[in-house]
């Protein structure tokens, strides 16, 4: 009968030994400055080629623009995929920054989608990089003309919105290193 | 290992120790390193050893022309960057048993790196493959504002193997993109344990 003035065990009350996930490192507010970087390069990109139109008269008005190569059509609209995707995440990042309970989940959807929007701006610029090389230099074996020494002013524009794309996805690359880097100090040794 | 200590009804009291199960560690990434290898060394080997030579006749003249990887830069761009992800396959699917067999502590900083390297080589063959795709499209198809000649209808054969190989080396690509979403993964998992 002693028993029966035990307490009842702990088993139910027992505190639970919580795993307290060590803090790690955080790094988002370099995350919130790349992410805008990102947005501004390709902000830069689109208007950059957008613009680029030339036309030059020989004697016909011969233009050029960037709508009339597929690979360019495709770097327009893969860098505003990438223009919208970056405006979205660098509110989640300062949403985060705010609330910071938040942080752990969003580190894995950052690094998830992250990768995705590397693929598609990387294959982008490889893409419009390609086909301006080949107006660039020309080629010989398949009879294609270099067009850069008639219409200077496209070409710039072309080059420029490349070059800036190729900043663009460097970015991305250390984003992913970033949250990769802060998914991994999070792990309880 | 955690202690914990029960109180039957009858107050026996009893030690019960309580091991804990180790996570299952997923070792799915050996095979997509080897599939990714495979894959980029196959396209590889394809574009770089294919050619093809016609004879054109053109204003009572004719000459032999040929089409090799050689002769376009985003070909040799391709041919090139397939070659490195093969190679860095390769040596990283070497290093990541190495690191496994050694230990936990050592073999997290290598995932890591690993990790970084293979994002950097999924965004290259990225890039590659959009070079081959819009190169061989304009040869498919010719662009009449820029007079580009279309070319594949006198090099079909040529065509048809650069699609196969454009085709493995972009499976192969999304191979090393589920290598890096594997390796989050795992981190992640292992972070909220």
């Amino acid at each position: 009968m002693a028993s029966a003035d035990k307490p009842v065990d702990t088993e139910y009350s027992r505190p639970t030994s919580s795993a307290q996930a060590p803090a790690g490192v955080d790094l988002f507010k370099f995350d919130v400055i790349l992410r805008f970087l990102l947005f501004a390069a390709s902000l830069v990109s689109v208007v950059v080629i957008v613009t680029g139109n030339e036309t030059k008269y020989l004697p016909r008005p011969r233009p050029a623009k960037f709508r009339y190569s597929p690979a360019f059509v495709y770097f327009v609209a893969a860098l505003s995929v990438v223009g919208l995707y970056s405006i979205i995440t660098t509110l989640a990042s300062l949403f985060a920054i705010k609330n910071p309970a938040l942080k752990a989940k969003l580190l894995l959807y950052f690094i998830l989608w992250d990768a995705l929007i590397l693929g598609i701006i990387a294959s982008a610029t490889g893409t419009a990089g390609g086909v301006a090389y080949v107006g660039l230099k020309g080629n010989k074996h398949v009879d294609w003309e270099k067009i850069c020494n008639v219409y200077d002013k496209f070409c710039r524009h072309v080059g420029a919105s490349v070059a800036v794309a190729l900043f663009g996805s460097i970015v991305t690359v250390l984003l992913i290193w970033i949250s990769a880097y802060s998914l991994h100090s999070r792990v309880p040794k | 290992m955690t202690t914990h200590t029960k109180t039957n009804l009858d107050g026996v009291h009893s030690d019960v120790k309580v091991v804990e199960k180790p996570t299952k560690e997923r070792s799915h990434d050996l095979f997509l390193r080897f599939l990714g290898l495979s894959l980029t060394l196959v396209a590889t080997i394809l574009v770089g050893v294919d050619n093809q030579t016609k004879v054109i006749s053109y204003a009572e003249m004719k000459f032999r022309a040929t089409a090799k990887w050689e002769y376009m830069s985003a070909m040799v761009f391709f041919v090139v960057s397939n070659a490195i992800a093969c190679s860095y396959a390769a040596a990283s699917l070497v290093i990541t048993v190495m690191a496994r067999s050694s230990g936990t502590r050592k073999s997290d900083f290598t995932d890591l790196v690993i990790t970084a390297l293979d994002l950097v080589l999924m965004a290259l063959l990225f890039s590659a493959n959009g070079a081959a795709c819009a190169v061989g499209l304009i040869a498919q198809k010719g662009n009449k504002h820029l007079q580009w000649m279309k070319v594949c209808d006198v090099f079909d054969t040529y065509c048809r193997h650069m699609t196969a190989a454009l085709v493995l080396s972009i499976i192969g690509s999304s191979v090393f993109l589920l290598l890096v979403l594997h390796s989050v993964l795992k981190l992640h998992y292992r972070s909220r344990s």
